[in-house]
């Protein structure tokens, strides 16, 4: 098991989180908490950077959707960079590159 | 004796003799005076059990004076029933066998009528030719030890009972879980005319209801419809979202059958529930008709899929496909989501198979990464191509057994299709 990693730096465009580790049932938490008390501002990008994101279950989609949300409810926007192939195809299957914004770089 | 840090005195000798006669003074009692009051019972008898001797001590825990005890009684008049029992049976041969015995708990009257807890010792006094002579034993006052003993028992009965309850609820709580559960699933699959259905369910965990659901239902005509999917979460909260999703479809396609507007009325509903309140919830879905054609006696199959795993179809040829499905999101996420339709009509020995992500996301070994997967879901499928539906799922169920604890998610089953010899049934 590796746990949930989660690095924060601000741009100029918007906070980026740089995620590592296995997005699943047990470690999702800590992303949830950390996307509840996230500063956003309206106009902002928030950016999730998955390139280090080992395993993504329903619960780390869960946890995506949730981002997605919280950037809605600060008139911000969201925008996923490095998603890794098996991840990538998740997203796929549940249709959820179509409503986020998905970018190859920061 | 030099305190701490003293040092050695050169008249050290004499202090020594001088701390001795002091330490005698303190110690003025006699060894008599010792015996009498010594802070345990002390008794002698002769080797019959007549009392020849005894202490002021026990005299007072028995409230008995020394006149009356001394000559006249035996060892054994001083125990209760039980205790008299115990020293006929255990006590006294072991006694005589070894020479001593130690520690044992027995309870002793009292005047008043109470009884003493008690450890009693003996041992046996010898001559000079090594025949016995008497029995000397003392008596230690075991009512605090006595007390903490039926205090650990009592804790440990309330223990036990407590876990007892603690099963109980279990038991009962499980129980609910298994009918809340089985409240999220057709009992049995109804009678398709010129189809066969069989379907399969495993739940991963009975603690964590599921949130994996499928049904099958007529739609009016000889049409009928069919849905599987996998709502988000677990537990109670999951069940509820599964209830509703279940009801809603089946709601919706009674309405209309058309599986894009089952699935948007679905989103409507889940958005409107969940996410409108800030707390969003889906789930993934494929819901379809069946609607055969009495000329050829084929099957069109019309679905539409919510973020679910493609559909496959099982050729009576020995073939296998999926029926892609790719770009429908799943229900309940954005208030107007797009679903993306797939059409397929089966023949005899076909057969539709739809199933949820736990198939192909078992673990088939330690790695977390290393899943079963589509293409071996694909590869299985085509070498089942042509069975009927219901051995495709015993195969499939055989599957997931042999997954063992790489498979910890629920999974559902559902297979729909056309026996090579149409069975007879009432309606055909």
């Amino acid at each position: 098991m590796s746990p949930l990693k989660i690095s924060h730096r601000d741009t100029a465009t918007g906070p980026v989180l740089e995620i590592s580790g296995e997005l699943d049932y047990t470690h999702v938490t800590d992303l949830r908490e950390r996307l509840t008390t996230l500063a956003l501002q309206p106009g902002q990008r928030l950016v999730l950077d998955l390139a280090g994101v080992t395993f993504c279950d329903s619960s780390g989609i869960t946890a995506l959707i949730a981002a997605h949300s919280r950037a809605r409810t600060a008139q911000a926007d969201i925008a996923l960079t490095a998603v890794p192939t098996h991840t990538m195809h998740v997203l796929r299957m549940v249709g959820l590159d179509q409503i986020l914004t998905i970018s190859a770089q920061t | 004796m030099c305190a701490a840090g003293e040092q050695p005195d050169p008249q050290d000798d004499d202090r020594n003799g001088a701390d001795t006669a002091s330490f005698a003074a303190l110690l003025e009692d006699s060894a008599e005076e010792l015996y009498d009051h010594a802070p345990c019972g002390y008794l002698s008898t002769l080797m019959d059990g007549t009392i020849a001797k005894i202490n002021a001590t026990l005299l007072d825990w028995l409230g008995l004076t020394r006149e009356s005890v001394v000559g006249r009684m035996r060892f054994t008049d001083l125990l209760t029933v039980g205790g008299k029992l115990y020293h006929e049976t255990h006590f006294a041969p072991l006694l005589r066998m070894q020479g001593e015995i130690s520690g044992i708990a027995m309870e002793i009257k009292q005047a008043g009528g109470g009884r003493l807890a008690v450890l009693v010792s003996s041992v046996v006094k010898h001559g000079s030719t090594g025949e016995p002579l008497l029995i000397r034993t003392t008596v230690f006052d075991a009512r605090d030890r006595r007390a903490y003993e039926e205090e650990l028992l009592r804790g440990r009965r309330e223990a036990e009972e407590a876990r007892r309850q603690a099963e109980a609820d279990r038991a009962r709580l499980q129980e609910a879980l298994v009918v809340l559960q089985q409240s999220l699933l057709p009992d049995s699959l109804p009678p398709i005319p010129g189809m066969e259905a069989a379907a399969y369910y495993h739940t991963a965990s009975p603690e964590r209801l599921g949130g994996d659901f499928y049904d099958v239902f007529p739609l009016g005509g000889r049409r009928f419809g069919f849905f599987i999917g996998d709502v988000c979460g677990k537990g109670p909260q999951a069940a509820t979202l599964t209830s509703l999703t279940r009801y809603t479809l089946r709601a919706a396609a009674m309405h209309d059958a058309d599986p894009v507007a089952a699935l948007t009325t679905l989103n409507e509903v889940l958005h409107e529930r969940y996410a409108a309140g800030g707390d969003p919830r889906y789930c993934t879905a494929v819901f379809g008709t069946l609607e055969p054609d009495p000329v050829s006696g084929r099957i069109t199959v019309h679905l539409a899929s919510g973020g679910h795993p493609p559909a496959l179809v099982l050729r009576s040829q020995g073939t296998a496909a999926f029926l892609p499905t790719p770009g429908g999101l799943l229900v309940g996420v954005v208030p107007a989501a797009g679903f993306t339709t797939a059409c397929t009509d089966l023949g005899p020995g076909d057969t539709l198979l739809l199933y949820t992500d736990g198939l192909t996301e078992a673990r088939t070994s330690e790695a977390r990464t290393s899943l079963y997967g589509d293409e071996a879901l694909l590869a299985f499928a085509a070498r089942h191509a042509g069975e009927p539906p219901r051995t495709v799922i015993k195969a499939l169920t055989d599957l997931l057994h042999s997954f063992g604890d790489g498979l910890d998610d629920d999974t559902a089953l559902l297979a729909l299709g056309i026996p090579t010899t149409i069975p007879h049934t009432k309606d055909s």
